[in-house]
């Protein structure tokens, strides 16, 4: 059994990472919602909270925990059980406050991941980590559902607006930002239950390894409930105004009819392979979903070097997440086992690195007022159908 | 590579979740630009009957919208648990079969 001490620094940095998880996936839900002016960006973020909040509690079961079935169960219950777990967050953790400083989308759960084998490759051994699991579970679904979704989007947008021709300029952008209101709270939803749930499962791994519950039979504490879901609910609350820019303006100029296409796409992509055993990264899903309605509007609308970004994040996500959980265990581990010292230095340096990384973002900080374009009328979004010169480039 | 992709891809659940992608996805966004004109058809109306019409396109369509979305949070609520662990051990965890507390 670990110590004491150590059990609370890996229930605070599972609190840290839901809060991270949390603001750097609003804009999944919401970037659209909020670029096309069909809500007020701080209303975005607090309907996508109360979804997350509520998300965490509803659904009955956790079908989907970090590295399941990808690292060696006698690993993360083991005697380093602790310190691993403590490494794998602070690493996942670091990985989002990077991409969200570089204003890029990433996917939380694959930092989890990265940052689990990674801290397992160094403590114990490459071959606790069974690989081709994680390319069964995880990286085919990572490649294959930004397809399925941006497929299903652009036929989605393509439609929509044959339709547009029909019914209306101001009557189809008007309905599409109420549809898109719906749709983008229902991902919110999907985002609570599949997200807050991991970190729940984080939690109760380590108060097993530390003894405080059974391993048989055993329930979520209700506090581990609760606090992961206000930690996710306080993140997602927070903005992340950096992605929820990349998200809504910068892949490409995204008008309500697009983001309803691209918000139901993702939403039934994400239940689908939910349903079906297949819990996918829901900043992938979503990304595919913009790109997708972009692409089903018009191709050259879409600003390819920020895809590219996108992509050279997301294949790197593992990896980096995996270096930095990797060095974390490494650093923890010269104080020796078990040693209280090695974990408070590892918790030092990542909320210094944190706290660097949000000085930095200052310099460049983009606010809500910045984002808010519901004074566009519906008229003004079908003529200018663009987004403001500084935003596309910050 | 075939083969390869057979090993890694379970490619009944995948046709599977593009079909229910196409319906609530695509599908959704159709049959609501169908709803708008219906209301627009019975906003514009000169006859009582063409405004029925409307409305009655207008209604099922909404219903289909309705329908999708119930069919959303039916999959939240029915997420499947993974695969039962051989043993009840920590491992619970890892392969989780477990029952929330609320």
């Amino acid at each position: 059994m670990g110590s004491t001490l150590i059990l609370i620094l890996v229930v605070a940095a599972g609190f840290c990472f839901d809060f991270t998880n949390g603001f750097h996936d609003t804009a999944n839900a919401m970037a659209t919602s909020i670029a096309t002016g069909a809500l007020k960006p701080k209303v975005a973020v607090i309907i996508s909270a109360c979804l997350n909040f509520a998300g965490a509690f509803i659904s009955i079961s956790v079908a989907a925990t970090i590295a399941k079935g990808i690292v060696s169960p006698k690993v993360l219950v083991g005697g380093d059980g602790l310190e691993l777990v403590l490494a794998a967050l602070i690493g996942a953790m670091t990985w989002n406050l990077i991409t969200w400083y570089f204003t890029i989308p990433s996917s939380s759960s694959h930092a989890l991941i990265g940052g689990v084998i990674g801290a397992t490759i160094v403590a114990t051994a490459s071959s606790d980590v069974n690989w081709h699991n994680l390319v069964q579970t995880v990286i085919v679904p990572a490649v294959l559902s930004p397809f399925i979704c941006g497929g299903v989007a652009a036929l989605g947008t393509y439609m929509a607006y044959r339709l547009i021709r029909r019914l209306g300029q101001k009557e189809a952008r008007t309905g599409y930002r109420y549809g898109q209101i719906c749709s983008a709270s229902l991902v919110s939803l999907a985002h609570g239950t599949n997200d807050a749930q991991k970190t729940m499962g984080v939690i109760s791994l380590a108060l097993i390894a530390h003894g405080d519950i059974s391993a048989v039979n055993f329930s979520v504490p209700f506090w581990v409930k609760l606090g992961c879901a206000l930690s996710i609910a306080l993140g997602t609350a927070s903005g992340g105004w950096r992605i929820i820019n990349t998200m809504g303006n910068r892949i490409t100029n995204v008008e309500s009819p697009q983001g309803f296409a691209a918000e139901s796409s993702s939403a039934a992509v994400i239940l689908a392979s939910s349903y079906y055993g297949y819990p996918l990264s829901t900043t992938q899903v979503v990304s595919g979903g913009v790109l997708g309605a972009g692409l089903g509007k018009k191709v050259d609308s879409v600003h390819w070097n920020v895809i590219g970004q996108m992509v050279s994040a997301w294949v790197l996500t593992m990896p980096g997440a995996g270096i930095l959980g990797g060095v974390a265990w490494a650093i923890a581990d010269l104080f020796g086992a078990h040693a209280n010292a090695g974990a408070i230095v590892i918790c030092a340096l990542a909320a210094a690195g944190a706290f660097g990384l949000w000085t930095l973002a200052q310099r460049n900080k983009i606010t809500p007022a910045d984002l808010d374009r519901t004074n566009v009328s519906v008229v003004e979004e079908a003529e200018l159908s663009g987004v403001p010169a500084a935003l596309a480039e910050a | 590579m075939l083969i390869l992709a057979t090993a890694y891809i379970n490619w009944s659940a995948l046709w599977k979740i593009c079909v229910a992608a196409i319906i609530g996805g695509a599908g959704v966004v159709i049959v609501f630009g169908f709803l708008l004109l219906g209301v627009k058809i019975a906003n514009n109306a000169k006859s009582g009957g063409r405004e029925w019409a409307g409305y009655a396109l207008a209604g099922v369509c909404g219903l289909f919208c309705f329908a999708v979305i119930g069919a959303g949070i039916y999959a939240i609520l029915n997420k499947p648990v993974s695969k039962k662990p051989a043993k009840k051990t920590a491992a619970v965890l890892i392969a989780p079969s477990y029952k929330s507390t609320s």
